[in-house]
């Protein structure tokens, strides 16, 4: 083992560090909150009819192709060279973030309609006979419950975000995986290279998963066994 | 888009749609194998976290947990490249001359099979685990083996329970091997790439790559739908 | 709190004019008329699909009647064609402040203690100090028993004791009256005392109380006022005496007899 070649190597793949969490964070944040935007179209027939459609689209196919389609298709389109958001379609940042949050939508939108189901008719109805507003329900019922419900697969959809972001790669941008792909045509020396890039993946989803466990028992404890807060 | 440019992917001489047909079985035989493989070494894997001993527990539970955390390129890249430098250093060891590459369909099957291994095992265990206690004991003092009782009881229920989560693995592996596509193996995602290039109709071959993955994953969630209502036939949920 | 109680001098607590409600082709409550004054303590009973449970939740809007109108206190509503207009939801949420109403499946919330589901209607709704309900609250768990229960879980809890938790809660209210929906029917056999045993001090502070239950011998000995509903209407409704002793139909009397023979 070369371990200078390994200490470079991992100074140089954190480099790209701040662009890999740059798109995490940006992503699951616009997908979180066109997830909601998609929910609550679902509650009219036409919004239902669209909010499917969308899922069904992004879900079905694969990421990559999503990003393809939003970085080489749009630009054969004249009306979007012309309108005001070419500066930014024209750039692999922007349309490499608008398919992850796109793309995460997608999936958050069912995680999030899966909470909201679980929610027991029951706890609404009781919300509702002691005379809270529809809002006051919502806001202290329906979303606590059906947060709580969904945090176990939000979790893992936060790590598949973090790991779709190595797809950005593809269109030019020097992410983790960008500069480790960089440097495999570089030095040939693709095992070692991988191995570090995979190894620093691993740990930030090790600490997405830590953290969501502590929260899911500080949210829930009565799951875990303890009687009183 | 002018309607004419629709010929692009017609089965006419100009056309790209023999090609892309092609491609899309291409996707379908590394996705199966793929998930044959993942499937396979899933059970293996499930096996040793429910039955195995400390340390092979605890080994299932690392790879688990590393499948799941890093990229699934990472994991692609892994086995091209890698796979060439293993297969070059074996190769020259052996006294051969190079260059040596690797099969972009073994490479790609092999490294989204263990990346669907880990999905999988997880879905199997969630269904062993949750076979009704009492249905076991019910085995056990009718004077089951415990090779009958895996076999007529515990299998036939844990299927039902594990369809719709495998039905989810599949779509997995699916959308993955669009992944692929960066060694050079023509499956969809590739030959779209290629048509796109070649026409400089981008936004047409993408969409066209885009359906072809729609009616893949939607005829198999048909399949696995149809699959599931089956398994539940005098099950308390229902179904035929 | 032994004094919360107040003497309303003008009109019954509450009324139900001419009620209507259908399912589909299936027509559940078919003109019901029935009022209580304070004080009133009345068993509703009747078969099960007779309309009782059905009658109970039109009272708080939880389901929304067909036609006919509801009175609570000062506060009336008419509802037409099976939905609320926003005026009509701003009118029920004011009459769902003057009612309690402690569900059949106990309801609680789970994401909070026993203590936070008795204060969040004061707290959320009534927006009184936290430090007055939570006092409030203290003293109703402890007229329920369940004093040393306040910071755990619903979860944690019997059905029994949950089911009391609800009763505090629907009290913390300070409600008008209180309206029950087969408050015992989810409970294990063991279970049923203890809820009964708290409704029946309830009825002896002399609080309005509405009760839908299948328990013949705790309708006949706890209430003011007995009705009997068959098919969506009322068929009996009197004192227990009457009902229980000389009623008046012949399906009522086939009602009783059959259960008195099944539940005593």
């Amino acid at each position: 083992m070369d371990f200078t070649f390994l200490g470079d190597m991992f100074a140089s793949l954190l480099k790209g560090l701040p662009l890999t969490l740059n798109f995490w964070v940006l992503s699951l944040l616009g997908g979180g909150t066109l997830a909601l935007i998609l929910n609550l179209m679902r509650t009219t027939r036409i919004g239902n009819a669209v909010a499917g459609a969308y899922v069904f689209v992004f879900r079905g196919t694969p990421l990559l192709i999503q990003i393809f389609m939003i970085y080489y298709g749009l630009a054969g389109f004249g009306f979007v060279r012309q309108s005001f958001l070419w500066p930014f379609l024209r750039e692999p940042y922007w349309c490499g973030l608008l398919a992850l949050i796109l793309n995460d939508a997608a999936y958050t939108s069912e995680i999030l309609r899966g909470g909201l189901r679980a929610v027991p008719k029951g706890a609404v109805e009781a919300g509702r006979v002691s005379g809270m507003t529809r809002f006051a329900i919502l806001r202290r019922i329906t979303l606590p419950l059906a947060f709580r419900q969904a945090l176990p697969a939000y979790s893992n959809e936060v790590i598949s975000m973090l790991k779709a972001t190595a797809l950005v790669s593809t269109i030019t941008l020097m992410d983790m995986t960008g500069i480790a792909r960089a440097a495999i045509s570089e030095t040939w020396r693709a095992v070692e290279i991988l191995l570090c890039a995979a190894a620093i993946y691993l740990a930030i989803s090790l600490l997405v998963t830590r953290f969501s466990a502590w929260f899911e028992r500080r949210l829930s404890p009565w799951h875990f066994g303890r009687t009183t807060p | 888009m002018e309607f004419g440019k629709l010929a692009l992917l017609g089965f006419g001489p100009e056309g790209w749609g023999l090609v892309l047909v092609r491609a899309g079985l291409m996707t379908l035989a590394v996705s199966v194998a793929a998930f044959v493989f993942g499937l396979g070494l899933g059970i293996l894997i499930a096996w040793a976290r429910i039955g195995g001993n400390a340390v092979l527990r605890r080994l299932a539970e690392v790879y688990v947990v590393v499948l799941r955390g890093v990229p699934d390129i990472l994991v692609i890249y892994l086995f091209y490249f890698g796979g060439r430098q293993v297969v070059t250093a074996i190769g020259t060891g052996l006294g051969f001359e190079g260059p040596f590459d690797i099969s972009g369909f073994v490479a790609g099957m092999l490294a989204i099979g263990l990346i669907s291994a880990a999905g999988q095992s997880e879905v199997l265990r969630g269904a062993y685990q949750a076979v009704p206690k009492g249905m076991v004991e019910a085995g056990r003092v009718v004077g089951m083996t415990r090779l009958t009782l895996f076999r007529r009881v515990i299998a036939p229920q844990a299927m039902t329970t594990a369809l719709p989560g495998m039905g989810n693995q599949w779509q997995s592996v699916i959308k993955e091997t669009a992944l692929v596509s960066v060694t050079g193996l023509v499956e969809t995602m590739r030959q779209v790439s290629v048509a796109a290039g070649t026409t400089q109709e981008h936004f047409l071959f993408y969409a066209a790559g885009a359906v072809i993955y729609l009616c893949i994953t939607t005829v198999s969630d048909q399949i696995f739908r149809f699959a599931e209502r089956r398994s539940l036939r005098g099950h308390p949920q229902g179904g035929m | 709190m032994t004094d919360a109680v107040e003497t309303k001098a003008v009109g019954p607590a509450l009324s139900i004019t001419g009620l209507r409600k259908t399912f589909g082709a299936n027509e559940v409550l078919r003109g019901i008329d029935l009022s209580a004054r304070d004080g009133d303590v009345i068993s509703m009973i009747g078969a099960s699909g007779s309309g009782k449970s059905t009658l109970l939740r039109c009272i708080p809007m939880l389901e929304i009647p067909d036609s006919g109108t509801v009175t609570v206190g000062e506060d009336s509503l008419s509802p037409k064609g099976g939905r609320l207009t926003r005026a009509e939801e701003a009118t029920a949420r004011r009459m769902r402040g003057h009612l309690g109403f402690v569900f059949q499946n106990f309801n609680l919330w789970t994401h909070r203690t026993v203590l936070q589901n008795v204060i969040e209607a004061p707290l959320f709704v009534q927006n009184r100090s936290r430090a007055e309900a939570v006092d409030e609250a203290t003293a109703l768990l402890e007229k329920v028993g369940l004093a040393e229960k306040r910071d755990a879980w619903p979860a944690h809890l019997s059905g029994g004791q949950q089911q009391r938790v609800a009763i505090a809660r629907a009290l913390a209210q300070r409600p008008r009256a209180i309206l029950f929906d087969e408050p015992t029917s989810a409970l294990d056999p063991e279970l049923v005392g203890e809820v009964l045993k708290v409704i029946r001090s309830l009825a002896e502070e002399g609080r309005t109380l509405l009760i839908v239950t299948h328990e013949m011998g705790f309708a006949r000995d706890v209430s003011s006022r007995v009705v009997l509903l068959h098919q969506g209407q009322i068929e009996e409704d009197g004192t227990p005496e009457q009902v229980f002793a000389n009623p008046r139909s012949d399906r009522a009397r086939a009602f009783l007899s059959g259960h008195f023979d099944r539940t005593r």
